[in-house]
């Protein structure tokens, strides 16, 4: 079942977090970079903790990245994603130098390696909106 | 000015754990202060400070009203779940030590058996949560939202860059295993063999079952009191040598992945504060509750803590290393693991026991006593010693 707006904006980190998933709705991976000094910064926050800048941009990434860790989970999960386990979550660091995470696509655990190259697409999430997935490159 | 012995665990009381309390969380925690307060010799009026685990529902004038407190002039929260447990400790011996109290009651009560999975939301705890709760569910959309995939996750690349096996994280919960079977308030107390382990349904790859605390309803509470008051009072002081907090660079609850370096936690930092006010080394220390929520984290304690040097944990716990007679006696009431998950109050406790001398696996004269907080959330850790 779908989230409220409001139901999803507190499941994913809030406000600030908005924007990253609007990007991967136009298929783009974006993360925050600091308009005083450029750091590149991920998960989102208000300030920059390089120059204490508040103003940033959203800016586009190359969607290049290495594999940091997974997971493969297994029951016991929320009702809606019963039906996808066991499936694999990916923690990736991206040529930005950032962090995030996303679902395996176009393989399996089995074929994972330590900090082998990845690149980002796009696949819906349960809910039907497209989220930044990962695949081996 | 350093807290180092200003202040001692005069009073524990916990209630039998289990899976199903049958009663309200403020009416636990109310018994299990009551249990707290007899145990030490004191009466409701000594009380004059509080100190709670966040994600609680229980508030400080519940318990006050409750017992008949007349006035506390110190009360506050440590958040961040387990992560806060020796905080409270840290903050009731600050407080003391700063003039602001002499006598402060902590508590945590938690229906986390009958009252539903945070992850899940059903449970009444996520409005309690929210600042914490929101961290930890970033990454929602992708199906990654529990707690054991938050430390599974961290524990993969882990055990690759030391070099340790999913064995080793077996030996951790057949130590806690092994300790709980002789605790009769533990909720397991079946043997578990490395089989048993290797064997459980796997919850969260590289995570089985048997990585994993219970889901526990429970209440314990602990007073702490100046040091010279502790002298007079009913039992053996169990002396706070040492407090001290973690959070460390770029932190962010559970899903603490965008910190450098990746694989220390903030325990590494509350480590430091620790033995730099201890004034000990921890190769002076004679047992240890390190959080177990899931067992990877007691490699990384045993690290982060001094115990071993990074990629020799493995060796450490193997071969019954953890265990009454090991390199490290730890989690000696069964901990997180086998004895009951309430955010660590009762690894507290049986800390206090071990310098009091009443374990159920008690270590011979143990004099330096040590318990560490939850290390995937900004954390603390206490030093008690006996006299």
């Amino acid at each position: 079942m779908p989230d409220t707006p409001e139901e999803f904006e507190r499941r994913t980190g809030g406000e600030e977090w908005l924007p990253y998933w609007a990007a991967a709705r136009r298929r783009e991976l974006r993360f925050q970079r600091c308009r005083g000094c450029g750091t590149w910064r991920f998960p989102p926050q208000a300030m920059c903790a390089s120059c204490h800048s508040l103003e940033h941009e959203w800016a586009l990434t190359s969607g290049k990245a290495r594999l940091l860790s997974w997971v493969v989970v297994h029951p016991p999960v929320l009702p809606a994603w019963k039906e996808r386990t066991p499936y694999v979550v990916v923690l990736v660091e991206s040529e930005e130098g950032c962090r995030t995470m996303g679902n395996l696509l176009g393989a399996t655990a089995s074929d994972l390696r330590m900090d082998m190259p990845m690149r980002v697409d796009f696949a819906p999430s349960i809910d039907g909106d497209l989220v930044p997935q990962w695949r081996p490159a | 000015m350093s807290l180092r012995n200003q202040t001692a665990i005069v009073g524990i009381g916990q209630l039998p754990f289990s899976k199903n309390i049958g009663k309200p969380e403020h009416v636990s925690a109310l018994e299990a202060a009551v249990q707290a307060l007899e145990d030490a010799g004191l009466r409701a009026a000594d009380v004059d400070g509080m100190v709670k685990w966040s994600i609680q529902t229980t508030s400080e004038n519940v318990i006050a009203r409750n017992l008949g407190v007349p006035n506390l002039r110190f009360f506050g929260e440590v958040g961040y779940g387990g992560g806060g447990g020796c905080g409270t400790v840290g903050h009731a011996a600050a407080a003391i030590a700063a003039g602001m109290a002499r006598c402060v009651l902590i508590y945590r009560s938690r229906n986390r058996g009958s009252g539903g999975r945070p992850w899940a939301g059903t449970s009444r705890e996520r409005d309690q949560s929210q600042a914490e709760g929101n961290e930890t569910a970033f990454f929602a959309p992708y199906g990654f939202v529990r707690p054991v995939d938050q430390v599974a996750m961290f524990a993969r690349r882990f055990l690759h860059d030391r070099g340790y096996t999913t064995t080793h994280l077996g030996w951790i919960a057949v130590a806690c295993r092994t300790h709980a079977r002789n605790n009769p308030m533990a909720m397991m107390r079946e043997p578990m063999t490395l089989e048993d382990h290797a064997n459980s349904r796997m919850i969260s790859d590289p995570l089985r079952l048997f990585d994993n605390c219970l889901e526990t309803d429970g209440a314990a509470a602990v007073i702490v009191c100046r040091a010279d008051m502790a002298r007079d009072l009913r039992q053996k002081p169990a002396y706070v040598m040492a407090a001290s907090q973690g959070m460390g660079p770029r932190n962010f609850t559970m899903n603490n992945f965008f910190k450098d370096p990746f694989l220390e936690s903030p325990g590494a930092y509350a480590a430091k504060a620790l033995w730099d006010m201890a004034g000990v080394t921890p190769q002076d220390v004679d047992v240890a509750q390190l959080y177990d929520a899931f067992s990877p984290l007691v490699l990384g304690s045993l690290e982060e803590y001094g115990f071993c040097r990074p990629g020799e944990a493995g060796a450490f716990v193997d071969n019954h290393g953890l265990e009454l007679g090991g390199r490290l006696p730890c989690n000696t009431s069964g901990g997180s693991l086998s004895e009951a998950y309430v955010h660590g109050i009762n690894m507290i406790i049986e800390a206090t026991r071990q310098i009091r001398g009443t374990s159920c696996n008690q270590v011979r004269g143990a004099r330096l006593s040590l318990c560490t907080s939850g290390n995937m959330v900004p954390t603390g850790a206490i030093l008690l010693g006996g006299d």
